[in-house]
């Protein structure tokens, strides 16, 4: 055999070798080593693997396009802003456009304004910019929020998944016309799962409330004094320890030492935590936070307070000393060790800008026994669907000789693809497998127009026969496959979820197909016809 | 001349039809009455609903929970009536019995469900807003395929007649198994439309290998089309076997997503062959005889 003249056959096998490396490769290594490798190299999606899947836009609006000036005081106007709203500071964003965009003579397209409630309508918005001294009208208002936030939600989230101690989850930004989603991909998780440790936006605060005397009554007042990006150190939530005088869940933290320390120490001093309030919130205030008496200090997650502190003796004289400003160590307690688990999460994985809207997203949950069960099936009814195939080129052809090479490349591209998937890393999900059975189809259909070219009335024994007529046969083929690759490539971009993967891998499957296996299958043939036609001569003598 | 060897001689297993016989009216008119028998359902179901196909919740929003449980249907039916559900029983070989319950609604769903003590198997809501920008997208990405595929037949074939041919084909692919979407009670999911999608891939290349062998090669009409019809009819009539094979393997197997694609698939693709060999081979005739000559 000619190695030159069947270069495509040699192609093939070669592609064929390093596919088995890329899907077995990993499992020899690993059984000749002692390492640890599945039998086969493919990562499952959730729809094979069972997990949680989250989609969700996030809360919000953004104002483009707005006029700042040189003088415009960002902190001020947040502030301003979120006053005339009924909302929180960090409920408002305020972001000039980069340096980049403005040398580019945009000046003012990046500018924007952002708040984040579900409260606020477009109205109401644009009148509070208006008084704010912002020229703004109703149509500058989208529904959304800016990339910069998405990113940011994207970074945080991503850091809460891993530090909730579950492998393998992704976060990122899918769009959807003009609309952008979070997409949250957690394996193996339940949906309450996933939803405790993404919703809110994992915001931390120590809120402390204390009665001040004016004109002869007692009034109670909130002070924020810290919040997630104070803290550092950040510990794992531990179990109560009564031995070293600790009786609720914590998580051992330390606040900076930047001047934070300094100012929560002495807010404290000035409360009177230190002096008469020293042990002095009673029990359960974290029941009824609104009503407690005494001087407490609060832990607030998501807005809700998740623990209510008396100051104890020990930390008021540390702070009394100043001792406290130099080494601020202490512990945050909570109700349970849940909680401290998702604080000690938030904490470190800080807060984000604004919280995913669940109720206008899709949520997707699979038991891993359920899923596990999927696979095999799907299999199953992949193999089933090859052998069905095999029937009809059997029956069509008769002869071994054509049908045999002819399945054979047609799961060669199955084959191939397989270990395409494993290189990327695409996580296989059902829709792909739907994409490997499209490419079956398409790829069988080629072999088909090769083979009845190719085995036409006349022989092949001249390579300029075989030639025109394999330029014939791909003429349709390849204009067939540009067809499936044009009606497939929307669904690459919109995202229509399961879609894109479906896309993906017919597209990739049509390429291979075309651009190496079914050529080697025409060559194949040529291998075959020339020896018959050889074995006929010497009969014939 | 010795005998043709074994491989060249292949069986003939086709029925020699005489197209001879009938008149391009005659031919082109049973895929024609077909393709508006299907827009007329199409039609009905838009002035009826509102939507020319039944939408799937992943449209229109909504739930979608296979719960594992040992009650009955009538049970399941009774004790979800808030939900105002459909339920479907799923075969399963080990012997517990799943539902899939189907419902519009998406607040407090799951807790419907856990309160009465079903064991769910799978999850899946989609919420109203969302689902309405899926049919929008939907309808993008059918329209922007179909429009690609036409340029590029035109642009293969650049003459009116055969192209049109195929992107008429093309089109009654995609219209009829809609039709008998509605007629079979089958809604529009992310699953079929991948389907439709692929069926413009499928159904273009056994009319591109048609007019191929027409238009662009020597040989007399009937002698070409024959050709091209053995070689077409092979390729569809395998596609047609894997699709209703995996089908029905999905379906007993309880697998979601594949029955839908291959169902969809199969009613496509038979629907390909009646267009590719009636419709667009009518017009080709009319194009070889008469309309080459104008």
């Amino acid at each position: 055999m000619n190695l030159r003249e069947n270069w495509r056959i040699v192609l093939l096998v070669i592609f064929t070798i390093a596919s088995a490396g890329i899907l077995f490769g990993p499992f020899v290594a690993a059984q000749a080593g002692g390492g640890d490798a599945g039998p086969v190299s493919l990562d499952y999606g959730l729809q094979l693997s069972g997990g949680t899947q989250i989609r969700a836009p996030l809360v919000g609006m953004t104002a483009d396009d707005v006029e700042f000036t040189q003088d415009t005081n960002f902190p001020e106007k947040r502030r301003a802003i979120a006053e005339d709203l009924g909302l929180e500071p960090s409920e408002v964003r305020l972001s000039a456009g980069g340096r980049q965009a403005q040398s580019q003579a945009q000046a003012q397209s990046g500018n924007t304004i952002e708040v984040f409630s579900k409260n606020v309508t477009r109205a109401e918005f644009a009148t509070t910019l208006q008084n704010n001294g912002f020229d703004v009208s109703q149509d500058q208002i989208r529904n959304g929020v800016t990339a910069q936030t998405r990113e940011t939600v994207v970074n945080v989230l991503s850091d809460k998944i891993n530090e909730g101690g579950i492998s393998g989850g992704n976060v990122k930004t899918a769009a959807a016309g003009n609309e952008y989603f979070v997409v949250v991909e957690v394996p193996n998780a339940g949906e309450q799962e996933v939803k405790d440790l993404i919703s809110g936006t994992g915001r931390v605060q120590i809120v402390a409330r204390y009665p001040v005397r004016e004109n002869g009554t007692t009034t109670y007042r909130e002070t924020p004094l810290l919040n997630n990006s104070d803290f550092t150190d950040i510990g794992a939530a531990q179990q109560a320890d009564p031995q070293s005088g600790i009786n609720q869940p914590h998580v051992p933290v330390s606040i900076r030492q930047d001047g934070s320390a300094e100012r929560y120490s002495q807010s404290l001093q000035d409360f009177g935590f230190t002096r008469e309030g020293i042990g002095s919130c009673p029990p359960n205030a974290d029941r009824n936070p609104d009503n407690a008496s005494g001087y407490c200090l609060y832990t607030v997650q998501n807005g809700r307070v998740v623990y209510a502190a008396s100051m104890g003796q020990q930390l008021a004289q540390s702070m009394n000393g100043g001792d406290f400003a130099n080494s601020p160590s202490f512990v945050m307690t909570t109700t349970n060790i849940s909680e401290a688990q998702q604080l000690a999460v938030n904490l470190r994985a800080g807060s984000i800008p604004t919280e995913l809207n669940f109720t206008a997203g899709t949520t997707y949950t699979l038991l891993p026994s359920v899923a596990e069960r999927f696979k095999l099936f799907s299999l199953i009814a992949g193999l089933v669907a090859y052998l069905a195939v095999s029937g009809v080129v059997f029956l069509r052809y008769g002869s071994p000789r054509v049908a045999v090479p002819m399945l054979a490349t047609a799961a060669a591209e199955v084959f191939l693809l397989l270990g395409f998937a494993s290189v990327i890393g695409l996580a296989l999900d059902l829709s792909h497998i739907a994409g490997f059975i499209a490419v079956i189809g398409t790829g069988v259909d080629d072999l088909i127009i090769i083979a009845d070219e190719i085995l036409q009335e006349g022989k092949v024994a001249t390579g300029k026969v075989f030639q025109s007529r394999f330029k014939k046969a791909f003429w349709v083929i390849g204009a067939a496959a540009a067809t499936t690759i044009l009606a497939m490539s929307p669904l690459t971009v919109l995202s229509l979820g399961d879609l894109t993967g479906f896309a993906i891998v017919t597209i990739v499957g049509v390429l291979l197909g075309v651009l190496v296996t079914r050529p080697a299958y025409g060559d194949i043939l040529r291998n075959l016809m020339l020896s018959e036609e050889e074995r006929e001569r010497y009969t014939e003598q | 001349m010795v005998r043709m060897s074994a491989m060249t001689d292949l069986p003939d297993r086709f029925p020699d039809i005489d197209y001879t016989r009938y008149t391009n009216r005659q031919l082109a008119a049973v895929p024609l009455a077909v393709l508006a028998v299907a827009l007329a359902i199409l039609a009905a179901w838009y002035v009826m609903t509102g939507t020319p196909v039944a939408l799937g919740i992943e449209f229109t929003g909504g739930t979608e929970v296979q719960i594992q449980t040992s009650a009955s249907q009538s049970e399941i039916q009774q004790s979800l009536s808030g939900l105002d559900p459909t339920i479907q029983p799923v075969q399963v070989s080990q012997g517990t019995q799943e539902y899939v319950v189907t419902t519009q609604q998406t607040d407090g769903v799951r807790q419907a469900i856990e309160s009465q003590g079903y064991e769910i198997a799978s999850f899946s809501e989609t919420s109203a807003s969302f689902g309405t920008d899926s049919v929008r997208l939907t309808l993008i990405g059918l329209g922007i395929a179909f429009v690609g595929m036409s340029l590029l037949i035109f642009l293969l074939f650049r003459s009116f007649v055969p192209s049109i041919a195929i992107v008429i084909s093309a089109f009654s692919d995609i219209v009829i198994p809609l039709a008998l979407m509605n007629v079979l009670g089958l809604k529009l999911s992310l699953g079929t439309v991948a389907a439709l999608l692929m069926l413009i891939g499928y159904s273009v290349d056994s009319d591109v290998l048609l007019n191929n062998h027409i238009l662009r090669r020597r040989g007399e009409f009937y002698e070409s089309a024959y050709r091209a019809m053995r070689t077409g009819v092979t390729m569809t009539l395998t596609s047609i076997a894997a699709m209703t094979v995996m089908s029905a393997a999905a379906f007993l197997l309880a697998i979601p997503l594949l029955p839908q694609i291959g169902l969809v698939l199969v009613m496509g693709l038979s629907a390909d062959l009646m267009n590719t060999y009636m419709l667009n081979l009518s017009l080709l005739r009319w194009y070889k005889y008469e309309g080459v000559s104008r």
